[in-house]
């Protein structure tokens, strides 16, 4: 596989990654907690999905592979992670009343309760969407590049919905005064801004990203309840190398996390073809830099980015 | 500026909590590998003699020699009802119901068998507990469990060793419980699997073989004993954590170590989402996989023809022998699906482990520990059902006057405390599992 290739197949799992750790940094820059439900809420977009597009079927065409239904089940997946975590917000974190830490610690037992009543609700076991899995797309295999038709509608919907939400921020008055409250909330409050109301905008717009990532997940690889919260860990160290609280930030650790995680056997074979000397240092190197510890790599990584600058990529600036 | 700073402090607050959090949810996955001596086993162990005065407590059994008490014998079994071994557990639950409803058709001397069940999380932590509440608060003198060789050997160490509990592995198949005879199991261990799998391999002329492995120690030991009796060349040989959202760099390897025999031993849900990634990338090659990657869900969650020509060694039960037909045809009737050998061997635990209670002198460990292997063992009066081993007990017969052969196979557990094994290997055919020969452990 060439360098093109792994390329490709780190930006497909980068753009999931992204649309993850977008809603998370969101969520913590105006609602100010880290929402450990939130790979949960992934998940319920996704099982939303399922549902829907078991229920409506095809619909007729398809685009990129994918039937019109799947379009709306992703619409119906997205709106379903909004509205749960809308309804979460209003029974639960906002009764509570608690600092930071508190609803930090509540998310994780909310995050158990939504992966449980998925559990009851669809069984432990994996699934997929009934969607036919896809060959990769012949003209670009010579260059190495293995992706699919699917990879491409991944890709595609998540830059969209990058694109979208930056357009949503700078130049509509509710980005204004969602990034108003993320500099200053009580600022933003005094000077008249209804902050519960963008409060909740900004859960529903997070969360629904979130759905939109769980989504793509379950068809880049499969649902299973404990889907979104196996990336979660994943979502964290994109949202805190790019500086938590900064939706620009987290779209670049995103980026950079999925591309690591993809990248490694390319790292593996580099540091083989390199001449290392000594040759003890060699050998260490080609046993700690293979694919087992992908993960582990990567959050080396966003520990040497921290100790270089400890806000994050984006560091100081905020939103 | 002084913002700032609380700006500052409220985010390194939040690294630390992050952090801590993080590690406290991987506290869990961490676990999964295999630590032999733990720190807590010698409190572990304390706390089994008070389960075993728990056993004493419950002297009230010693009554059923009186034949009045009604109250049902209580066993326990721990299960991965939830985790990554989640589909194990629910084949494991319909083989116990129905044993459960035989045995309690004919009863145990008038009583009923009662099975409390816990859930293990399919992790070594949730195992020890599950089996703690079992033994020391339940007080169970039989322990059914687990699924994961790991966690079985967790809760032999932690909680059964040096007590007279009996544990009883319904489907671990990992090669080191071989080393603990006081670990009975069920399933026949994976070492006849991997000699199997390496000698499959080398008749179909493959002398290069590309090997991918769970990371733990069902996945190592399976492989290493692979590694062991394979004739030909290893090429490539790497291990995958469970539960990844993303195999795509394992295939790639795979593909370019230039093996056309590719070896899987790991679960379901890793193997299915490594097929969409080869189906997805467009590589061929002959796959072949140890049992755990075989499953109706894999069937349902990978592309139509992704893995005709597949070879997997499974431990079958004895399909065409007329017992197993018969439980065959009940579980059909009761759950409108085909039993899978992972419920026959759960099944056999529940009835190997009601004769040993009906044989036993009385309800404890220590007179179960004298029952449990001699009434499925080779000597005594061949039967294949509970009922009518229960008749030969009934009529004043001892363990050894009877010899029950199991849906699964014919038990007779060896003094390591493994069973007699039958391996049936199946090829994939047109997307369906098709037996094609048989092989004995």
């Amino acid at each position: 596989m060439t360098v093109l290739g792994y390329l490709a197949n780190g930006l497909v799992f980068s753009s999931i990654i992204v649309l993850g750790s977008i809603g998370l940094s969101l969520v913590y820059s105006i609602a100010d907690f880290a929402n450990f439900a939130h790979g949960d809420t992934m998940t319920i977009g996704a099982y939303t999905a399922l549902v829907t597009f078991g229920a409506v079927g095809g619909l007729g065409g398809a685009v990129l592979g994918l039937p019109y239904g799947f379009f709306l089940a992703l619409v119906v997946g997205i709106a379903a992670a909004a509205v749960v975590a809308v309804a979460t917000e209003k029974l639960i974190y906002e009764p509570l009343d608690i600092d930071s830490i508190g609803l930090l610690i509540t998310s994780i037992g909310i995050a158990f309760i939504y992966r449980a009543v998925i559990q009851i609700q669809f069984g432990s076991d994996f699934t997929r969407f009934d969607i036919r899995s896809l060959r990769p797309i012949e003209a670009l295999v010579p260059y190495g590049v293995r992706v699919t038709l699917h990879d491409v509608a991944i890709v595609g919907s998540a830059v969209v919905l990058v694109v979208g939400l930056h357009v949503l921020l700078q130049y509509t008055d509710l980005g204004r005064k969602m990034r108003a409250m993320a500099d200053n909330p009580d600022l933003a409050r005094v000077s008249g801004i209804r902050t519960k109301r963008v409060k909740l905008w900004t859960w529903v717009i997070g969360a629904g990203l979130a759905g939109a990532g769980g989504v793509f997940l379950g068809l880049f690889n499969q649902l299973a309840p404990r889907m979104g919260f196996n990336l979660l860990l994943v979502i964290f160290a994109a949202v805190i190398l790019g500086g938590i609280g900064s939706v620009y930030g987290a779209m670049a650790g995103g980026f950079l996390i999925g591309m690591i995680n993809q990248l490694t056997p390319f790292f593996s074979s580099v540091v083989e073809a390199l001449p290392i000397w000594p040759g003890w240092l060699a050998t260490l190197l080609e046993n700690l830099i293979t694919i087992e510890y992908a993960n582990a790599i990567a959050f080396v990584i966003m520990v040497a980015v921290l100790l270089v600058r400890p806000n994050g990529i984006a560091g100081e600036a905020a939103t | 500026m002084p913002r700032d700073t609380t700006d500052l402090a409220d985010r390194r607050t939040l690294l630390k909590l992050t952090g801590g959090a993080g590690l406290v949810a991987l506290s869990g996955c961490l676990s999964t590998t295999d630590d032999g001596g733990d720190g807590s086993d010698g409190d572990d162990g304390s706390d089994g003699d008070d389960g075993s005065d728990g056993d004493d407590g419950s002297d009230g059994d010693d009554g059923s020699d009186g034949d009045d008490s009604t109250e049902a014998y209580e066993i326990g079994m721990v299960d991965s009802l939830t985790g990554s071994l989640s589909a194990f557990g629910e084949r494991n639950q319909r083989g116990v119901e129905l044993a459960l409803s035989r045995v309690n058709d004919v009863g145990i001397d008038g009583r009923e068998l009662a099975l409390a069940v816990e859930d293990s999380e399919s992790e070594n932590q949730g195992g020890i507990a599950a089996a703690q509440k079992l033994v020391n608060q339940d007080g169970v003198p039989f322990l059914i469990g687990a699924v994961g060789s790991g966690v079985s050997l967790a809760i032999y160490e932690s909680v059964v060793e040096g007590t007279d509990v009996v544990q009883l592995s319904q489907n671990s198949t990992g090669l080191n419980l071989t080393d603990f005879p006081g670990l009975l199991r069920m399933s026949p261990s994976g070492r006849s699997q991997s000699l199997a799998l390496s000698n499959i391999i080398s008749e179909d002329g493959y002398d290069e073989v590309a090997i991918t492995y769970v990371n733990n120690d069902y996945g190592q030991s399976l492989t290493d004993a692979f590694v062991d009796a394979y004739e030909g060349e290893v090429v490539y040989n790497s291990p995958h954590d469970q539960e990844q959202q993303s195999y795509s760099s394992v295939v790639s390897e795979m593909n370019s170590s230039g093996a056309d025999a590719w070896l899987f031993i790991t679960y379901q849900a890793e193997f299915a989402t490594m097929v969409n990634e080869v189906f997805s990338s467009g590589y061929e090659a002959q796959f072949y996989g140890a049992d755990s990657v075989s499953g109706d869900n894999v069937l349902e969650n990978t592309p139509e023809g992704s893995i005709d020509g597949m070879k997997i060694v499974v431990p079958s039960a004895p399909v065409e022998e007329e017992n197993y037909q018969s439980f065959a045809e009940s579980f059909e009737a009761e759950y409108d699906r085909q039993p899978t050998s992972w419920a026959a061997y759960a099944y056999d635990c529940v009835i190997n482990a009601a004769l040993a209670i009906q044989a036993a002198d009385e309800f404890t460990g220590a007179a179960l520990q004298e029952t449990v292997r001699r009434v499925s063992g080779p000597e005594g009066e061949t039967v294949t059902s509970f009922e009518a081993a229960s008749e030969i007990l009934a009529d004043g017969g001892g363990p050894d006057d009877v010899d029950y052969q199991g849906v699964s196979g014919p038990i007779d557990f060896d003094e390591n405390g493994d069973p007699v094994g039958f391996l049936q290997v199946l090829e994939v055919q047109e997307h369906e599992y098709e037996g094609i020969d048989f092989v004995e452990g």
